[in-house]
Formats: structure tokens, sequence, C-alpha cells
């Protein structure tokens, strides 16, 4: 049953194993994961490189205090509370949070007849994390960005100029990259998308020049 | 003097002390696992953050508490101590960036690292995990030092690639050409 043919790079996953990747990076690599049995044990692997790191540092001796400050508490101590938000199976576990249903009950807003998007959240770095959905048949149109963009497939299929791609697929287009996506015609398709931030023109020319930018990140 | 115990012997009997707290919530087995655990995980926290050694016993701590929380859902067959350990570590330093906003997000990452475990391997994978993993530490040893050097970055200091490639003074192809390296000489990676 495993069709995905689209992974995230080597150097990803590691970042990912490693915890030092943007968190809206993070989030598209952890909703492939769960689509993808090859890459979690990658992952797996991975994260007994990172364990084999730390096993090798110099250790750096706990006071006896801290011990037995923490031996005096353990029985008080209590499991954190689980995040009480919605779990709806169909949406990736990363995803959930911001999700308060199902994606049908989002306020989708329009971007054209063919695509509606709707803006999850914003990371740290500037990245813009956001779903698509392409109607049926939907031509998004053609685009670059300023930076590069991370999309996963959640649910239908599209196509663009280099390939097919189904649920799970992992894609990384950089701001050079022109494409044009197109749904398959059976069923809509959405999509996690993360676009890193555009730079910030400063200055005279720098403040013309922002809202053309602008427009090309939307 | 007792002799030294090897690596493997050490991983046994600390397997052995998660048991006991898991089972019986044994704090002298608990003990043991803090005496070990306690000054990696205090090195961890200081290779990010040198000289801040609050935040390593806050990390410390913190991560102590989760394995004494969580010792009963720790499996064997999933992944080794140590390795489960440092996915403990590792979320704990994100959740603590998160928590004192160094890392402004509105993501929470709770649900993005927690818990992504696979299906039980069957008898076969689990048997090459673990030839794999003994192999690893002397495989990690033998890496060319550019390499090493880029891996510890990205797991122990939890550099970017990009922010590893602007204190290296290297392009960002050759960070992560580099890692890709790493990886094939290890074995790592990956039939898809």
């Amino acid at each position: 049953m495993n069709h995905i043919q689209n992974h995230p790079a080597e150097e990803l996953l590691t970042g990912f194993s490693a915890a030092s990747l943007p968190l809206s990076q993070a989030a598209c690599i952890s909703a492939h994961l769960e689509n993808c049995q090859a890459c979690r044990q990658a992952v797996a692997q991975l994260n007994s490189v990172g364990s084999e790191f730390m096993q090798q540092l110099k250790p750096a001796p706990a006071s006896a205090e801290l011990k037995q400050d923490l031996l005096d508490r353990l029985d008080d101590l209590a499991e954190p509370a689980q995040p009480g938000h919605f779990q709806n199976e169909a949406i990736p576990r990363g995803l959930r949070q911001f999700i308060p249903g199902d994606y049908s009950k989002l306020p989708w807003k329009r971007v054209s007849p063919d695509i509606h998007s709707h803006e999850l959240c914003r990371d740290s770095n500037g990245a813009k994390m956001e779903l698509l959905r392409i109607r049926a048949g939907g031509k998004a149109t053609t685009h670059t960005h300023m930076g590069d963009e991370y999309t996963v497939i959640l649910e239908g299929s599209f196509s663009d100029e280099d390939g097919l791609y189904h649920r799970g697929d992992f894609l990384v287009r950089d701001a050079s990259h022109r494409h044009t996506p197109i749904a398959t015609r059976d069923r809509e398709c959405i999509c996690l998308a993360v676009t890193e931030a555009p730079i910030q023109f400063t200055g005279f020319f720098g403040r013309l020049l922002n809202p053309l930018i602008r427009r090309s990140y939307a | 003097m007792l002799p030294k115990q090897t690596k493997d012997q050490r991983l046994a009997s600390l397997t052995s002390a998660i048991r006991q707290v898991a089972a019986l919530r044994d704090k002298s087995a608990f003990s043991d696992l803090f005496d070990h655990y306690a000054p990696l995980l205090r090195a961890y926290s200081l290779a990010r953050d040198p000289g801040a050694d609050l935040i390593a016993d806050d990390l410390a701590q913190e991560v102590m508490s989760r394995i004494w929380l969580k010792a009963d859902s720790y499996n064997p067959r999933l992944a080794n101590l140590n390795t489960w350990v440092f996915t403990l570590a590792r979320n704990c330093r994100i959740d603590y960036l998160r928590r004192n906003s160094r890392l402004v997000s509105d993501i929470d990452p709770s649900e993005i690292f927690n818990e992504i475990e696979d299906e039980t391997p069957g008898p076969l994978q689990l048997v090459q995990q673990e030839r794999q993993h003994r192999d690893l530490g002397s495989a990690i040893a033998r890496l060319p030092k550019e390499q090493a050097e880029i891996l510890r970055k990205v797991y122990l200091e939890g550099k970017s690639h990009q922010q590893s490639s602007e204190e290296l003074k290297l392009p960002l192809g050759t960070v992560k050409s580099r890692v890709r390296l790493a990886l094939k000489k290890l074995e790592i990676l990956v039939k898809r």
C-alpha cells in the first residue's frame, strides 16, 4: 500500500530527529511520517545516532542537592495534562491543535475559483503554515515563491509539471521553481503548505517593493 | 576495585533499573538511573548553552521526572533505553525553548515530536537493530572529523544546517552533503 515516492531529504530527517528544524518544517515531516513507514524507521535510527552523541559527551556532574530535591518530590509528580483538543484520526496529529473538528468546518478563504486556503499559524522564523484546498480537477495559478515551500498532501492527489503526488508525499520547491499544480479529477485535494517568509526590504525603494513581494508570497 | 562495566553491561543494568521503577516504583533503582543519566543530560544542555548551569539543572530534573512518570510506557522492543532518554531530552529541550520564548512560535511541538513510534518490529528486525546499535558507537568514532563535527552541532547544539554553515563558514550545500555522507558511512538509510 506504500505508494509514497516523495520523501524528505536525509538531512531534513536528521534535523527532525535532532529537533533543530523550525517547528513548521518539523510539522510537515511529522505529517509525512504518519504515512511513511520507511521514514519512520529512518528516524528511529537517526534517534539512536543522537543518543550515541549524547552518550559520548563528557558527563557534567549533578549536585547532590539537585538529586535530593527531585527524590523528595517523586511522589508528588503528576503527568502534565494532555492537550484537550479534538482528536480527529483523519488529521495528522501535529495539526489537530489547529483544527477543531474536520477540514470542512474551517473558515476557508477563497483564493481563486479553484483554490481555498486557511492559515494555521506563523512560525518563529516568519514562515506561514497553511492548508490549501484545491477543487477536484482544479488548477492553481502558476506561481513562484520567495523562500522554500514545503508541501505535504493530506487528502487526494495533484499533479504538476514534474509528476503525480498522493497522500503522504512530501515536496520541497525552492524559490526558482515555477509550477502549476492541478488536482486530480476524482476528488478535491488538501495540502499542508509551509512557505518561508519573504525578505523584507527596508529603505525608501524597499518599501515600494514590499507590496509586490508580499503579493507573490501570498 | 570492581572491573569497569562494559557499555553493554551498563545498558543492561540500567534497563533492569527502569523495569524496577516501572513495576515497583523503586526509588533506589531510580537513583541509579539518575546517577547515570543526569550528568549526561546536563552535558547535553550545556552543549547548547555553555555556562548555563541552571538551565542544565532544570533540563536534567525535567527529563528525570518524565523518566519516573513514563517508566511503564518504555518499551525495549521499540528503542534502547539510551535512545528513549535522548528523545525525552530532545522533547524537553524544545518545550523549554518554546516556554522561554526564545523561539516564538504558535506551534505546540508536543504532538509533533511525541510518540511517533513504529509498530513493534519483527524478531529479525530486532536482531538487526541491536547489532546496528552496537556497531553505531564505533562507526561514529570512525567518522571523518568534519562529518562528526556537523552531526555534533545538529544533535547536541541544536543548530540548523543554516546556522552550522554560518558558524563553520561553509556553503550550505557542503553542510548538507557532509550530513548525507556521514549517514551513508553509518549505514543509516533508507530503503525507499
